[in-house]
């Protein structure tokens, strides 16, 4: 076959590849307008209920508003703050805990029927506990959202721990490492890839934790907006801060998953 | 029976015999192993699968405590892992996270004997396994048969006198195997090195060994010894292959571990 007719048919590949991600796209796209226009359509129509559903027109005229006379943004960074705080706290505190269950099998052992109850209890409930012992502020909330992801956590990176093969560990023994050693040199280093990805799982659970805080406690922030909004009977704003914790949220997630991609990319 | 040999063996084995114990048995791998190597010297250790090959490497490594009998290096019973000792597996377990160099440099970062010296041999040892210009690649870029040679140089970094070789060619193709063999071969009698292999390929073990045991399952026991004539051991595995007698003998061990294999449990 002629070099030509080789670079020809690689070319068509590249095409249809790029065909098929246009279509992709333009579908996304296309399902997302459609569903605004009927959303639109419905609310105008009497179809829907206006005070509890609001008009994407008009959640998009707030959402401009508020962005232009910049009062939303300290809610944004309040929320934010105290999603980054907890995220990176409750992360911290698992891969803490899962260390020390790891170093003795004897405490794994007996902690496991309480890490077992821990994590189906609705972590939330223990809100009012921390409200009362911390005072209704930023540190309760923290402490709901640490609550909520931390025992997850632990328990999924003490799994990727116990998973890494029994053979690396051979290969630092034999070399005459100890258990720190083993540690440092394989358990931590080989499960990046794990506690990344778990990372991603905790960044969705700080954010139930944190909006929960707020409807709990806050004076601001966006979960208080979306309370406040509740009381006020303002559906628009409770849509606006729906809106924003969404992108948000996505950014964030984003962010954790381009740092997995980056810090994993040599772990094929 | 029991008296003293007059000089003190690179590696003895005296009756050892070891239990694995699990809730639901106790396991006897090993009975009453007795076993010289002297320094220098290439020994073969084949079996069906059971027979507690790999758990006398375990042994003589360190990693576990026989349940009784002793074990002596240079006529020292061992305690644990030393640095004399060099363990190779079946694969090489390379660290994904570290480059060539650094796997390479492994042992010297756990043993705190990491300088200019011992970087400049291991540096050395991976020129003479022509890897010197994958120093900085990852391990994922190189071949099975590369990753190996890697895996052969990070146990030689530590420059221990004893090796032990738990089935180290069998993930690789059969070209990678054979030239491998001639290397390690050749690598080990250039460093002066002792050697014990693992493997079920007899034909291997024929063609590397100096001796080679033929072992008995439940338990694992020294069924038969197979001296190696100098003029199959001498040349290097591929052309021992050639020699002559290097098929009477391949036969003899085929047979024992025929017998041993089907032998009355």
């Amino acid at each position: 076959m002629e070099r030509t007719d080789v670079e020809r048919i690689h070319q068509a590949y590249l095409r249809e590849q790029r065909r098929q991600k246009w279509l992709v796209t333009t579908t996304q796209l296309a399902l997302l307008i459609l569903f605004l226009g009927a959303w639109e359509w419905a609310a105008r129509a009497g179809t829907i209920n206006v005070l509890l559903f609001s008009y994407p027109s008009k959640i998009w005229a707030m959402f401009v508003e508020k962005i232009s006379d910049m009062s939303l943004f300290p809610h944004i960074g309040v929320t934010l703050a105290e999603t980054v705080i907890a995220f990176l706290l409750s992360t911290l505190l698992g891969v803490l805990i899962a260390a020390v269950i790891w170093w003795s099998p004897f405490l794994s052992r007996v902690l496991d029927p309480y890490l077992v109850v821990l994590n189906s209890m609705p972590k939330v409930a223990l809100g009012p506990l921390f409200i009362v012992g911390l005072g209704p502020g930023l540190l309760s909330i923290i402490a709901t959202t640490c609550a909520v992801s931390v025992i997850i956590t632990t328990i999924v990176i003490y799994t990727s721990f116990k998973e890494v093969n029994d053979n690396y560990i051979k290969v630092i023994k034999t070399l005459g490492g100890n258990r720190w050693q083993v540690f440092t040199m394989v358990i931590l280093p080989a499960t990046i890839p794990a506690m990344l990805s778990s990372l991603k799982v905790n960044v969705g659970l700080s954010w139930v934790g944190v909006i929960v805080g707020e409807f709990l406690v806050a004076q601001n922030g966006l979960g208080y907006l979306i309370i406040y909004g509740f009381q006020v009977f303002n559906f628009t704003l409770v849509m606006v801060s729906l809106l924003i914790v969404a992108i948000v949220a996505t950014l964030m997630y984003q962010g954790v998953a381009y740092l997995e991609r980056q810090l994993t990319s040599q772990f094929k | 029976m029991t008296t003293l040999p007059p000089t003190t063996a690179k590696i003895e084995l005296r009756h050892v015999t070891h239990l694995y114990v699990t809730p639901r048995q106790a396991f006897m791998a090993v009975k009453g192993i007795d076993l010289r190597v002297e320094e220098g010297e290439f020994i073969c250790l084949v079996g069906p699968s059971g027979c507690g090959k790999t758990t006398l490497l375990s042994l003589i490594a360190g990693l576990e405590k026989p349940t009784a009998g002793k074990i002596f290096i240079d006529g020292v019973e061992i305690k644990g892992p030393s640095r004399q000792v060099g363990y190779m597996l079946q694969q090489d377990y390379l660290f994904n996270w570290r480059t060539i160099e650094e796997n390479v440099m492994l042992g010297l970062d756990i043993q705190h004997i990491r300088s200019k010296e011992t970087e400049e041999y291991a540096l050395h040892l991976l020129e003479e396994m022509e890897l010197i210009n994958f120093r900085h690649s990852y391990p994922h870029q190189l071949s099975g048969g590369m990753r190996q040679r890697v895996a052969l140089v990070r146990t030689l970094t530590c420059q221990p006198d004893i090796l032990l070789l738990d089935e180290p060619f069998s993930a690789l193709d059969y070209q990678t195997k054979l030239k491998l063999e001639d290397l390690i071969i050749e690598t080990l009698r250039r460093h002066k090195k002792t050697a014990i292999l693992v493997t079920h390929d007899l034909n291997e073990a024929v063609a590397m060994g100096d001796r080679v045991f033929v072992l008995d399952r439940n338990p694992g026991r020294i069924r038969k010894e197979v001296m190696i004539p100098p003029h199959i051991r001498e040349p290097l595995p591929f052309y021992a292959r050639n020699e002559e007698g290097f098929t009477t003998l391949f036969n003899q061990v085929w047979k024992e571990m025929e017998a041993s294999s089907h032998g009355t449990d």
